[in-house]
């Protein structure tokens, strides 16, 4: 009889704190949600009634002129905002590509081979995250200079490469680490070098590993600020979240347009995380949870 | 060449252990390993070592503004008692402990919440498991400008609303109040930042095995028993990982208070980060921020001790 009775009671405190839970989630799912809808709403008013003191919480004239001003290159502000976005978009391509070059015999060789001073290495490779990016803004700016990259896009490349490096690696040799090594040992009995049983049998095997890993340097290119800000002066080399600084200063008080412009920026990496949301988050976690 | 030399690698992994050789002996049997490895450490070499070294270097030295070498003058740590010794230091350090410690814990227990919220099967779950991610992924600059706006002295909607529904009589003025403008920021970082603690936590969730709880509840345990003796045990590897990350993330968190307030008003919001890109491009002092640069570097030195033992120390049991 006891027994029943507790099971009821567990199953009604266990109730309890299943619905605070549910309303934990809609409150901060508001949270992380209204601000953008915020965004969304004032980015489809005219510049008239976003300054509108009470605000109208639902725009009387929905209109679209910012979004087309923005992407019209005929128009003044379009010609400039497509410079920008065209200089993010080569410059993310470009150091995704190079970053999955890098990092991924990289990451393998840290995976697999037990060399002298891959420990040492290894965590050489971790502690770069520690570092602050403002603390190399000065020192690399003088390297930069001495390179001759200063006011081009490939400074950034070669920066965000760089920085996004450690974790790049780290991400995939996780994956590394959990494909059998009993394959490439399978694939080299029956003949393939090394190197052919990486490519033939371990690359295919990684491709959610180097998925993640180009979304991840991808989306980190994509939204960098200090550097590009430091890097570049020319109106005509800046990239988005610089350029975005640009309009805010040149424009003031077009709230609308600011916030389509923050829109149409944020449309590819919330899109491409979207789609690949698995992979990402996998990427995230993966060093962290192993055990 | 990579192929020729490469019996080292898995070959001697499987055998037995292989007989000891001195270092360079060692090094000379895996160099085609240090093939596959030697782009990534050329780039950093290149990109982090030099740039480390240049600050360190600098910061011993009084610099000109062209930082031509021709004018710089050795002076010993007059730059680090310049750091330490200025009126400003307390006030940003306060600033940056209260920025960073707030805004972790904050991240964290909500990240937590959420986490736990979202570990269980319903419909909708993936869907906002993803809203929740949005402000993770979204560009800092363009966050900052979205809550300037929100925060907006005249037209802001948390003001309006604020007034609508009669807490105050008039629009609040969040981001030019000595008093309220580094609470504000905070919100914004932790706004950004808490989806990073969940996602972590999730994966953390994931790893606790379904049996322990059965076997808990059968013994009569209630949900706050359970959480506290199965489920934060387990988290506590995945907690330390996240809360370190955060931390250096925060102390590292420019973007978000130089474009919402650039450390004002009157230095209000002014963290160690903000404080040196002012001292280095406003003021134009390269050996003092390479001072101050080379103090955060100690300090995150120290954390990231911490990080390698945190991250590398259940594994390495299992690779030996």
């Amino acid at each position: 009889m006891t027994v029943v009775a507790n099971e009821a009671v567990r199953g009604k405190r266990v109730d309890g704190w299943r619905w605070a839970g549910r309303v934990f989630l809609a409150l901060i799912t508001l949270f992380a949600v209204i601000p953008m809808i915020w965004m969304l709403l004032t980015s489809i008013k005219t510049q008239f009634a976003a300054l509108q003191y009470p605000p109208q919480w639902w725009p009387d004239n929905p209109t679209l002129d910012q979004y087309t001003a923005l992407l019209d290159p005929s128009s003044d502000v379009g010609r400039v905002f497509l410079g920008y976005l065209w200089n993010s978009v080569w410059i993310c391509v470009v150091t995704t590509i190079l970053s999955v070059a890098v990092a991924v015999p990289a990451a393998y060789a840290f995976s697999r081979f037990r060399f002298p001073g891959r420990a040492w290495l290894f965590y050489a490779v971790l502690l770069r995250n520690m570092f602050p990016a403002v603390v190399f803004l000065m020192p690399l700016f003088i390297l930069m200079r001495y390179l001759h990259l200063v006011n081009t896009g490939w400074s950034l490349v070669l920066t965000y490469l760089t920085f996004g490096l450690p974790l790049s690696i780290w991400l995939l040799k996780g994956f590394y680490d959990n494909i059998p090594v009993q394959l490439e040992q399978a694939a080299r009995i029956d003949g393939a070098t090394r190197f052919k049983a990486f490519v033939l049998i371990i690359m295919p095997l990684s491709s959610p590993g180097i998925i993640a890993t180009a979304i991840y340097s991808f989306i980190i290119a994509w939204n960098e600020y200090v550097y590009a800000a430091t890097f570049l002066n020319d109106e005509d080399k800046l990239t988005l979240p610089v350029g975005l600084q640009h309009f805010f200063t040149e424009y003031t008080t077009n709230w609308p347009g600011l916030m389509a412009a923050s829109f149409i920026m944020s449309v590819p990496v919330v899109a491409m995380f979207l789609i690949l949301q698995k992979y990402f988050v996998k990427a995230l976690t993966e060093g962290a949870v192993k055990s | 060449m990579a192929i020729a030399t490469s019996e080292s690698g898995f070959a001697r992994r499987v055998k037995s252990p292989p007989p000891r050789r001195n270092l360079l002996q060692r090094i000379g049997d895996h160099r085609a390993d240090y093939l596959y490895i030697a782009p990534a450490i050329l780039v950093m070499l290149l990109v982090i070592g030099y740039p480390v070294y240049y600050t360190i270097y600098l910061s011993f030295f009084k610099t000109a503004p062209s930082l031509a070498v021709a004018d710089q003058s050795f002076i010993g740590i007059d730059n680090y008692k310049a750091v330490l010794g200025a009126s400003s230091f307390r006030d940003v350090t306060v600033n940056t402990i209260i920025w960073t410690v707030v805004s972790t814990a904050v991240s964290f227990v909500l990240g937590l919440g959420a986490a736990l919220a979202l570990n269980r099967e319903f419909v909708g779950r993936g869907l906002i498991r993803g809203l929740l991610l949005i402000p993770y992924v979204i560009s800092a600059v363009a966050a900052s400008y979205v809550w300037r706006w929100i925060y907006h002295s005249d037209y802001g909607v948390i003001g309006a609303l604020a007034t609508e529904l009669h807490l105050t009589d008039h629009p609040i003025n969040f981001l030019d109040n000595t008093r309220t403008v580094l609470g504000s920021l905070i919100v914004v970082n932790i706004w950004k930042e808490f989806p990073f603690a969940m996602i972590m936590l999730l994966a953390g969730l994931q790893t606790v095995p379904e049996q322990l709880h059965r076997a808990a509840m059968v013994d009569g345990a209630g949900p706050w028993n359970r959480f506290w003796h199965i489920t934060m045990p387990h988290l506590k590897g995945v907690t330390l990982i996240t809360v370190l990350l955060t931390v250096v993330a925060n102390l590292n968190g420019f973007t978000i208070p130089w474009i919402m307030t650039g450390g004002g008003p009157a230095g209000s919001s002014d963290i160690w980060i903000t404080q040196v890109y002012q001292i280095a491009f406003g003021r134009i002092r390269f050996g003092t921020a390479s001072a101050y640069s080379v103090i955060l570097f100690i300090i995150m030195m120290v954390l990231g001790y911490f990080y390698v033992r945190a991250l590398t120390g259940k594994n390495s049991g299992r690779e030996e």
